[in-house]
């Protein structure tokens, strides 16, 4: 479906994307991780011809993105990172319009999709809270039921009531056999969604392996509060742990893998309560990013 | 070309576009009612001919005169100038700036058509304007007592016309070709400006006479259309300075980055 390889675009002083080599196969669910200015939305860009490479190619569905860009074009749909759309005119009419540019769309589609993130189609965009803007960007990738999706933080903005049906239409593509390459900047977000994941670094592929694997291998943070004071080294030498910091009744324990250890050990404790901790990637990946590219 | 792109182009310039139009028509209806009162009193002006120059002759003792001063030579070329600029830089680099076009971008169209699309869109808002000089000339003239032909008022709204397409062009080659609308917009009213001084003040000295030949504003108004008809030169250099601008622009569109 999507194919990369040696894609560069070097925008100087070390920004850009280098030597990207990809692999998605049809039907899968492809998340795209890395935090932000790491290269993602410029490798969708260039997949879709909007910028091109400063070396290397990359092919979509079989065919050339700088030759056969327009054809490449008619059969996916796209959700730009920074969606914008014109303020002036509603979101029917936006619709309308991106399904011309289209040859036409199905309505019946577009309206079932409208209705499924109970998108309001007859405000004017500049009226639209942003996640309502995004629920337009969606519907627009979907409306022509394409055969790969490339989306570009889909999630971000959204409610999550539409985070759900959004997800369960994802679900529903790709048991049609549809590809979604979809970016992220936080694993959260994508993993319930992914099967595989590839992990961009500043500008560089670090990883690309499936979301089971990298599970493995992402480091966990949980803050657990006590009722009493409980020292830092009962968790300090559990299997997986990285890091335990101990202030006060809190405990924060950063550890890798399986969270059975810790979850043990802290329950001979009269534990008060127990709170995730979002990370940035960095901090997930851990063994990713703190080595430094060859 | 791409049907859609140029109706919702259009449909956003519709607004400013008809207000310009109903605009144009009534100041002139007010300069040719105008006339009967004032202009013969006024007569022509006694004025160095470099001022006269910027005001087309400055001859407010004629019917002719009176119109070629008040609106011919600043007011509708302004108008349409505006227009033309202010339409072919947001409908390229503003909706790029705006970040609009990565998403129409991302439908299979290809850059040249969107281009020939919009530049057909701002073709259409000139039109619009140079007609309703041509209605507003007419009513105006009538008003003012006639005196015009209608001959030479359509003459003049011909040539205004192409003189909005070019100088549209000369804004839609530089906003496909650069994606900064503001820089479209600052080059292409300078060298409107600049085309009109240039016009007014070469051929007061013989050394630089020539100058009016690079000039859009002298193959708009230099053969005098509202005395002297039509002039076909001045046609054909505009008409092929609009063309060759618009497929510049396609061509510097197609071969560049969208802007991040």
């Amino acid at each position: 479906m999507i194919a990369a390889s040696g894609l560069s675009k070097d925008y100087g002083s070390g920004r850009g994307l280098f030597g990207l080599d990809l692999e998605v196969a049809p039907g899968e669910v492809f998340g795209f991780l890395g935090p932000n200015g790491a290269g993602k939305s410029t490798t969708m860009r260039l997949l879709l011809d909007l910028i091109r490479p400063t070396s290397g190619s990359a092919r979509v569905l079989g065919l050339d993105t700088r030759k056969d860009s327009v054809e490449i074009r008619r059969r996916i749909g796209f959700l730009p990172g920074d969606l914008a759309l014109y303020p002036k005119l509603t979101g029917r009419a936006v619709l309308d319009y991106l399904g011309q540019l289209r040859g036409g769309v199905d309505k019946r589609v577009r309206d079932a999709l409208a209705e499924r993130f109970d998108a309001d189609l007859d405000r004017p965009v500049r009226q639209l809270s942003t996640g309502n803007r995004q629920k337009l960007g969606l519907i627009q990738a979907f409306m022509h039921e394409p055969e790969l999706l490339i989306l570009d933080e889909p999630i971000a903005g959204l409610d999550p009531l539409v985070q759900q049906s959004f997800h369960a239409l994802l679900q529903e593509v790709s048991s049609e056999g549809r590809t979604v390459f979809l970016s992220s900047h936080t694993l959260s977000e994508v993993e319930r969604v992914t099967q595989r994941l590839a992990i961009l670094r500043q500008g560089r592929l670090v990883v690309v392996d499936s979301l089971e694997n990298l599970r493995k291998v992402a480091v966990q943070r949980i803050e657990i509060e006590f009722a009493e004071r409980v020292p830092a080294q009962v968790f300090r030498a559990l299997p997986g742990v990285r890091e335990v910091e101990a202030k006060e009744l809190t405990v924060t324990i950063s550890f890798e893998g399986s969270a059975d250890a810790v979850v043990k050990a802290a329950a001979a404790h009269e534990v008060r309560a127990i709170r995730p901790r979002e990370d940035d990637l960095e901090d997930i990946f851990l063994r990713y990013y703190r080595e430094e590219p060859a | 070309m791409s049907w859609p792109v140029t109706r919702i182009a259009l449909r956003l310039r519709l607004t400013s576009t008809v207000s310009a139009a109903v605009g144009l028509i009534a100041v002139m209806l007010m300069v040719g009612a105008l006339f009967p009162a004032v202009g013969h009193t006024i007569g022509k002006l006694d004025i160095p001919s470099s001022v006269a120059n910027l005001l087309g002759g400055a001859d407010y003792g004629t019917i002719t005169g009176w119109f070629r001063s008040e609106i011919a030579v600043i007011y509708a070329p302004l108008v349409i100038g505006a227009l033309a600029i202010t339409g072919a830089s947001a409908a390229t680099a503003g909706e790029e700036e705006d970040r609009i076009l990565a998403l129409v971008l991302a439908h299979p169209i290809r850059r040249s058509r969107l281009v020939v699309a919009k530049a057909a869109a701002i073709a259409v808002v000139v039109l619009i304007v140079a007609f309703a000089v041509w209605v507003g000339l007419l009513a105006g003239v009538a008003v003012g007592g006639g005196g015009i032909s209608v001959g030479h008022i359509t003459a003049l709204a011909v040539q205004l016309a192409f003189f909005g397409l070019a100088i549209g062009a000369v804004a839609l080659a530089l906003g496909a070709g650069t994606g900064s609308r503001s820089l479209a917009n600052a080059v292409a009213a300078a060298v409107a400006v600049l085309s009109w001084l240039v016009n007014s003040f070469a051929p007061l000295v013989s050394a630089i006479d020539w100058l009016k030949y690079l000039s859009p504003f002298y193959y708009y108004a230099g053969h005098d259309p509202l005395t002297r008809g039509v002039g076909i030169t001045g046609l054909v250099v505009l008409g092929l300075v609009a063309l060759a601008l618009t497929a510049a622009a396609a061509v510097a569109f197609d071969r560049r980055d969208l802007r991040a």
